[in-house]
């Protein structure tokens, strides 16, 4: 009788699984899932944070630049959720893959590298926004309660788990989509920059660079700049250092063509949300060269909070499949990324813009102009030697142009000490100690008992 | 005297007897012939024997006397028949109240044991030994009448039912019992109860009939899950509802196959005493639901039939077109922003429109049923066939239910019978309570925040999109018209519940019943969203389920009476159910025409990744009890089940439940045997354990479920844990102590019941939420303790019993009270998550030493100087943090009631069905967005317009209206949930006898009646019965909810 009260789920448990090299790749899989449901609401919901974005509705009370209130916190909790779903995955690759039995030592390290690249990346979110947090490592995943660790100790773990992916993963994608050992580098490159070590940030950049794989996508228009850099139907370009991608199916497709999107631009084919906006008459705007391909990225649509209203055309769609599901990808690391990060480093090693730091800035810029990248052009800045600030001032402008709607603006403004001065221009406003770091979540303090909620809560909570 | 010599074993004829004895001694015999002429053989044993001693075998026995003279024998009638034979004849009938023969029932002359049965008719004819003898007349089900005979050649009696019905049977696990044996507690609810006026679920019928039993209702859908509590909620991890047995099948849960005209009667068992031998299935109270069984007689036909119309209770006051631009002004002013409207528009509108008028509607529910039954002494049945068919008060939503039932008994020998029942049942309802939400996302949520300057339709006819109808409005709000045409959710379900039973009697005292069933539910549920709803290309899906339990039961049973005192019985058994579920979803997005609905899934342009399960579970029972009485007077139940489940961890697999009981009839007593006030007077005792089973089936696997996502632009495979992490479980254990008093007065006139007890339950079975940093956000624990304790009060009277008048009085009150004992780690565990944009929190605790699901959150203050909140800071740390949430309200009640009045006048009949439930809180999630959320275009109730915070008025119900309110979860949204409402009234009129007898019918019943139509409740939304989040942790929250309607009934029963 007894065998009759066995359980035979017909299915696997993490008892019996992660043997093969089958196995552990879907378990590796899985850490994008979290991920990628995310990024489209993280992106925009950093850039309402910058000098140049606003949000509509619920959403415009993150240009108050107040702290978030309770439905926006708990908005961010939902982030918060998804990047330790993603640690969660990794951690259960990192832990389980090595004792693997039907799996060589080789293919071990390999996924256990894309394991430990993406629990960096993601702890590299998580760090930025909400500072020192809960470091869940395999060695920790079961542990209940744990307190928050300080920002060094996460970065140490960043770069900790970084240097393994550089050294692991392969040169080439196995899939487009996967991190190659150049997106470690790109990634490691972008952690040292924010943790000021320009001397590291420069030599990854320059690895990047001089392996030659890659280069800017050539434009002569802003049509080129929605399809062949940000297009629905591109499987890959040779800007591509890490993306998330999307596909035209039902779940898995990106959803921040819903969210910027108004109907009256006809760019997206189930109409949008339109609950990210721009604004002609913000100085970001006025000031920004007419003759850029990138400010054509923007749309004047009045739908009813004034004729200055811009609405973002950089991800166009037309033929996505639900308004949840269009087909572009979204962009984690682009190639001119890794331009303006070696730009700036060098900036910052040499004391002053070297004619490789400006070259890498301006190959940046002539492309925006829809020149040829590798020519010099009447575009291009122009520096002495000794312009420092004005120069770096320089990469941020354009690292501001260059990556609207990819999340990076507010981040760069708090990592160089910029964010009060440019929102105060920009958009005149002051921003409370609160709004630098978001939240511990609820779910999170209510139920880890080592997170005291008085006095481990971040500023303003 | 001789010797007679008989040489071989023999059947012979009494004249053959008197032949032997003739021919071997010189007797002669006189008697007169007929004494022999209808006996039977007698049979003779090979032996010597005496005169006397053969005469004495066969003869005593036919209650003939002998005398034996010198070579004579004198047979003649013993002295008893001679008294008979001065008999008196009398003839009768017998019928109930309505004049409904009563085949069968007993007539015996009291102090004999002189007796005869009515006939199909209710006619009788009997002799009676005296004049003055008196004839009891009685029938299960009614009381027992005494007539003394008198002059009367015809006696004709009419039988009241029985209020008290010491004498009933009552139905109890694996077997039934005399109500007056009973030593658990044990409510009944009868038949006429049950079918007192149209519900789509049977245990609708039982709310307010059986103290200790709380019937919840999640909303007013039509088909809407239905929760019985029974002694109040031992379990936090879902599993609180009692286990329902149909007709001897442990059912997997809501019984909703079950047509109410059905019913036979329901049985409730609350103690531990009545329902350990349902072990582990026990803890929640067991339901025994027994249809109707064909009786022996002449074939019944029984025909119900009735129509409601349901209406919306009452409307929320909501501002209108011109309150409404004012409203929105006032926002905009205090948050310094440009005002929306001039004066000039805001005088040109007026009432505007008020959205409820378009989701609400007048609805009918039609309710029909035939039931034939009859039999003879060999085979009897129960036919029946039934149609219920309900509309629901929000356009669109339906419920329809078609069954057939069949109850068959069969000897097929003296010692063999088999019974078999069946339930056949197509359910198909149409679902439209999309509730829940916020600024008006949802159906329900839009009906009340949709602008009244707004119109359903635009110029061109189509339905306006509210979200862009003005800047102010928040874009999240859903024109109603689309879940109303555009929305479409079908549920079709055939349910097949039948079992097969072969009972052996190889003797009197011993029965081995070996049982079979099978209960068999298949869905299929379509949605279709069309390409004409908001945004929206067509989205079809498709989902089915197969549910299969298979059941085995054999149970030995024995019977004995020793001596004169000692009556015994014992049951012993072994079962085994299993349980298989299946699942198989495909669905399809954007689709060129609406035509394909859900039915061409190929058409759709993308294909989402098809889904199927299965789960499995066993259970392994072997049960047995003990029933011993002595002298009628102390009566002993023990019994004891153990269950092996597959659900649960090794190790942890069998648990065990024992229980005993013990009664003191009191009444029995030499001293207390003849008194005139008191007829009856029972203490009852029981202790006992039970069982939950509360766990899904591999709650105890960690198992990893599979997903998608994209490289290359291709599908790849995912595997990962979901969001709860699995432990270690064991079963969670209920104890139970009763108390229990039974007390009838004046020949059972009254009875009162009344009953104490304490539940203990530990191993609580919970989802602990987790930090979200673990990237699971809960796991299963036996995490604690849970106490239940109460009392429970029933009164049942007959007031008044003329023949002209008759009135009943049945009531029932009952006090629980719910406490956590002991948590893990002492920790408490947040529930009730609750988002709402304006407010997102947890709104229930799980705390030592208080009720669970009792409401968490912050006490308001007043207001600041700018009119906003302001928050208690219970902690005096000068913020205001989640340290400073407290117990703001009790969605339990203090206790709940029900009381019936049934009065008849002639053929009138007035019946009067009230229940209420006092002192339980609602926590009104839809005044959150509804009250709270300014800024975002959002009708309101008008009180928020006409009592808010300004300068002059700072004493407000409601703040500043501006958009940065300040809310958090608070008292505010709190409300007493109190209620008493006439569930039913209803005037009966039966036609007099001669008049349906001459249509050819046994009777003939119309009726009118109102369900809802009085409530007194001090709720201010649209009905105080509300659980929009069920019945377990999370009682008494409202959030957009479909209430309950009222309705108003016509029917017609028939019985030919």
């Amino acid at each position: 009788c007894e065998g009759l009260l066995e359980e035979n789920p017909k299915s696997v448990a993490v008892e019996n699984f992660y043997n093969t090299p089958e196995d552990v790749e879907s378990a590796v899989n899985a850490i994008y899932t979290p991920l990628r449901s995310i990024r489209a609401e993280q992106i925009v919901i950093l850039d309402a944070h910058s000098d140049w974005g606003y949000g509509r509705g619920s959403r415009a009370q993150y240009n108050d630049f107040a702290g978030l209130n309770t439905s926006n916190a708990n908005a961010a909790g939902a982030r918060w959720d998804s990047f330790y779903k993603a640690i969660r995955n990794a951690n259960l690759v990192i832990a389980n893959a090595p004792n693997g039995d039907a799996i060589s030592q080789e293919e071990v390290d390999f996924y256990v590298a894309e394991a430990r690249f993406l629990r960096a990346l993601t702890y590299f979110d998580l760090v930025r926004n909400w500072g020192g947090v809960p470091l869940r490592t395999e060695e920790n995943m079961q542990q209940g309660d744990l307190p928050r660790s300080t920002v060094d100790e996460v970065y140490a773990l960043i770069v900790e788990d970084l240097r393994f992916a550089e050294q692991y993963l392969d040169e080439s994608p196995r899939q487009v989509g996967r991190p190659t050992v150049y997106a470690a580098k790109t990634l490691l490159a972008d952690v040292y920059l924010n943790l000021g070590d320009y001397e590291m940030a420069l030599q990854k950049s320059g690895e990047v660079i001089r392996s030659g794989n890659f280069s800017l996508v050539p434009v002569t228009s802003v049509k080129d700049i929605q399809t062949n850099i940000f297009g629905a139907d591109l499987l890959t370009s040779t800007e591509e250092i890490f993306y998330f991608k999307y596909s035209r199916d039902t779940d898995q497709g990106n959803f921040i063509l819903w969210i910027l999107n108004h109907p009256d631009t006809g760019h997206f084919n189930f109409g949008g949300a339109y609950a990210h906006y721009g604004d002609a008459a913000n100085p970001f705007y006025t000031e920004w060269d007419d003759a850029d391909l990138r400010k054509g990225l923007w749309d004047q649509v009045d739908f009813g909070l004034g004729t200055t209203t811009l609405v973002s055309s950089k991800y166009v769609e037309p033929a996505a499949v639900s308004r949840n599901d269009g087909g572009n990808d979204l962009p984690v690391y682009r190639y001119a990324e890794v331009l303006l990060i070696f730009a700036e480093a060098e900036a910052r090693v040499s004391g002053g813009p070297t004619s490789a730091a400006i070259d890498a800035l301006n190959q940046v810029h002539r492309r925006a102009y829809g020149l040829d990248s590798g020519m010099e052009s009447e575009v291009d800045l122009k520096f002495s030697s000794g312009e420092s600030a004005r120069f770096l001032e320089a990469v941020l402008q354009e690292r501001g142009y260059e990556f609207q709607f990819e999340g990076k603006r507010w981040l760069d403004l708090k990592r160089t000490g910029k964010a009060q001065e440019m929102i105060m221009k920009n958009k005149g406003l002051a921003i409370a100690e609160a709004h630098y770091l978001w939240p511990i979540p609820i779910s999170e303090i209510n139920f880890n008992g080592a997170i005291n909620p008085e006095t481990d809560q971040n500023p303003g909570y | 005297q001789g010797k007679v010599i008989i040489e071989e074993d023999q059947y012979v004829t009494a004249d053959k007897v008197f032949r032997i004895i003739g021919e071997q001694t010189n007797y002669n015999f006189i008697y007169p012939k007929e004494f022999f002429k209808d006996l039977p053989k007698f049979q003779l044993k090979k032996g010597e024997f005496t005169v006397s001693e053969l005469l004495d075998q066969i003869l005593r026995r036919n209650n003939l006397d002998f005398s034996l003279g010198n070579n004579t024998i004198l047979i003649t009638e013993s002295t008893l028949v001679k008294e008979l034979r001065q008999q008196y004849q009398v003839t009768g009938s017998v019928k109930d109240k309505q004049g409904i023969p009563l085949a069968g029932a007993n007539i015996i002359e009291k102090g004999t044991s002189n007796g005869v049965v009515a006939d199909f008719d209710g006619n009788f004819t009997m002799e009676v030994s005296r004049p003055d003898a008196v004839l009891s007349f009685s029938f299960i089900g009614y009381e027992t009448k005494d007539v003394p005979v008198g002059q009367n050649t015809e006696i004709k009696v009419q039988l009241a039912e029985d209020a008290q019905g010491l004498e009933e049977i009552v139905v109890i696990g694996y077997g039934t019992v005399r109500k007056s044996d009973l030593t658990g507690s044990v409510s009944q609810v009868k038949s006429k109860d049950i079918n007192a006026f149209p519900a789509s679920n049977v245990l609708q019928a039982v709310s307010g009939r059986a103290a200790g039993v709380q019937v919840i209702q999640n909303n007013g859908s039509p088909g809407s899950p239905i929760s019985v509590r029974i002694r109040g909620t031992n379990s936090v991890q879902g599993g609180n509802d009692p286990l329902y047995v149909v007709d001897g099948f442990p059912f997997s849960g809501n019984p909703t196959q079950l047509n109410n005209s059905d019913i036979e009667s329901i049985e409730v068992l609350k103690d531990a005493s009545a329902t350990a031998i349902y072990g582990s299935r026990g803890a929640n109270g067991v339901v025994l639901i027994t249809t109707k069984q064909g009786k022996e007689g002449k074939t019944r036909i029984d025909i119900e039939t009735s129509t409601s119309m349901q209406s919306l209770r009452k409307k929320l006051s909501l501002m209108n077109a011109r309150e409404y631009a004012r409203f929105q002004n006032l926002q905009a002013a205090n948050d310094n922003i440009p005002l929306y409207f001039t004066d000039q528009q805001i005088n040109s509108y007026s009432e505007g429109y008020d959205w409820q008028d378009l989701i609400f509607q007048d609805a009918p529910i039609i309710s029909t049923s035939l039931n034939v039954s009859g039999g003879n002494s060999k085979t009897r049945f129960s036919l029946a066939g039934g149609f219920f068919g309900q509309e629901g008060i929000i356009k669109g939503s339906d419920y329809n239910r078609y069954s057939l039932r069949l109850n068959l008994d069969h000897n097929i020998s003296e010692k063999i019978s088999v019974n078999f029942n069946t339930t056949l049942t197509h359910l198909k309802t149409e679902r439209k309570d999309s509730g829940g939400g916020h600024r008006g996302n949802s159906m329900i949520g839009a009906a009340l925040s949709a602008a009244p300057i707004s119109q359903p339709y635009d110029e061109n006819g189509n339905y306006t999109v509210l979200g862009n109808e003005f800047p102010f409005v928040a874009p999240d709000i859903i024109n109603p018209l689309n879940f109303i045409n555009e929305l479409s959710n079908v549920t079709k379900a055939n349910v097949v519940l039948s079992r097969l039973a072969f009972t052996y009697q190889p003797i009197e005292e011993l029965t081995l019943k070996v049982a079979g069933g099978i209960e068999n539910r298949d869905d299929r549920s379509d949605g279709y969203r069309s390409r004409n709803f908001y945004n929206s290309e067509g989205i079809a899906g498709v989902s089915t389920g197969q549910f299969r339990s298979l059941l085995s039961e054999t149970t030995l049973a024995y019977n004995k009476v020793f001596g004169e005192k000692h009556r015994f019985s014992a049951l012993a058994g072994f079962t085994y159910q299993d349980f298989v579920k299946t699942t198989l979803s495909a669905s399809g997005v954007g689709f060129l025409s609406d035509e394909f609905e859900t039915h061409n899934l190929g058409a759709a342009q993308n294909h989402n990744v098809p889904g199927s399960s299965y789960s499995k579970s066993v259970l392994l029972s072997y049960l047995g009890r003990i029933n011993y009485t002595y002298s009628d007077r102390y009566l002993f139940t023990f019994s004891f089940r153990t269950d092996g489940s597959s659900r649960y961890s090794p190790g942890n697999k069998w648990g065990y439940f024992p229980s005993g009981a013990v009664a003191w009839k009191l009444s029995e007593e030499e001293f207390l045997k003849d008194n005139s006030l008191i007829s009856d007077l029972k203490i009852r005792g029981s202790w006992g354990l039970t069982g939950s089973q509360a766990i899904s089936p591999y709650t105890t696997l960690n198992q990893l479920s599979p997903g998608n996502t994209v490289f290359d632009d291709q599908l790849v495979n995912t595997f990962a844990p979901g969001s709860s992490l699995p432990g270690d479980l064991k079963w969670e254990t209920t104890e139970q102590f009763d108390l229990g008093l039974d007390l009838g007065l004046w020949e059972g006139r009254m009875v009162f019941n009344a009953d104490f007890y304490v539940k203990n339950t530990r191993d609580l079975l919970n989802v602990v939420r987790l930090p979200s940093s673990l990237g699971f956000t809960s796991t299963v624990q036996n995490v604690g303790k849970v106490q239940n304790k109460g009392i429970e009060l029933g009164l049942d009277t007959r007031i008044l019993s003329g023949s002209m008048f008759e009135w009943d009085l049945f009531g029932n009150i009952s006090f629980n009270r719910n406490k956590v004992v002991s948590l893990y780690n002492g920790e408490d565990i947040l529930g009730a998550s609750i988002n709402v944009l304006v407010v997102g929190d947890n709104a229930t605790i799980l705390k030592e030493g208080r009720p669970i699901g009792q409401f968490w959150g912050f006490k308001e203050d007043g207001y600041d100087e700018g009119g906003r909140i302001k928050f208690q800071d219970l902690d005096g740390d000068g913020k205001i943090t989640a340290n400073d949430k407290t117990y703001i309200g009790d969605p339990n009640p203090k206790f709940i009631y029900g009381l019936n009045s049934s009065m008849r006048y002639k053929n009138f009949e007035l019946t009067l069905f009230i229940q209420g439930s006092q002192g339980n809180d609602i926590l009104n999630v839809s005044s959150i967005p509804s009250t709270l959320d300014y800024g975002q275009g959002m009708n309101m109730p008008k009180e928020v317009l006409y009592d808010h915070w300004t300068p002059e008025n700072q004493n407000a119900k409601y703040p500043l209206i501006s958009r940065n309110v300040s809310a958090r979860m608070s008292d505010r949204f709190v409300e007493d949930g109190s209620y008493l409402r006439f569930k039913n009234i209803q005037l009966a009129y039966n036609l007099p006898a001669g008049i349906s007898e001459k249509a050819g019918f046994r009777n003939i019943q119309m009726y009118v009646s109102a369900q809802n139509y009085i409530t007194f409740t001090r709720y201010s939304w649209w009905d105080p019965e509300v659980n929009s989040r069920g019945a377990g942790t999370q009682l008494g929250i409202d959030h957009y909810s479909y209430p309950i309607p009222k309705s108003l009934t016509v029917g017609l029963r028939l019985g030919l």
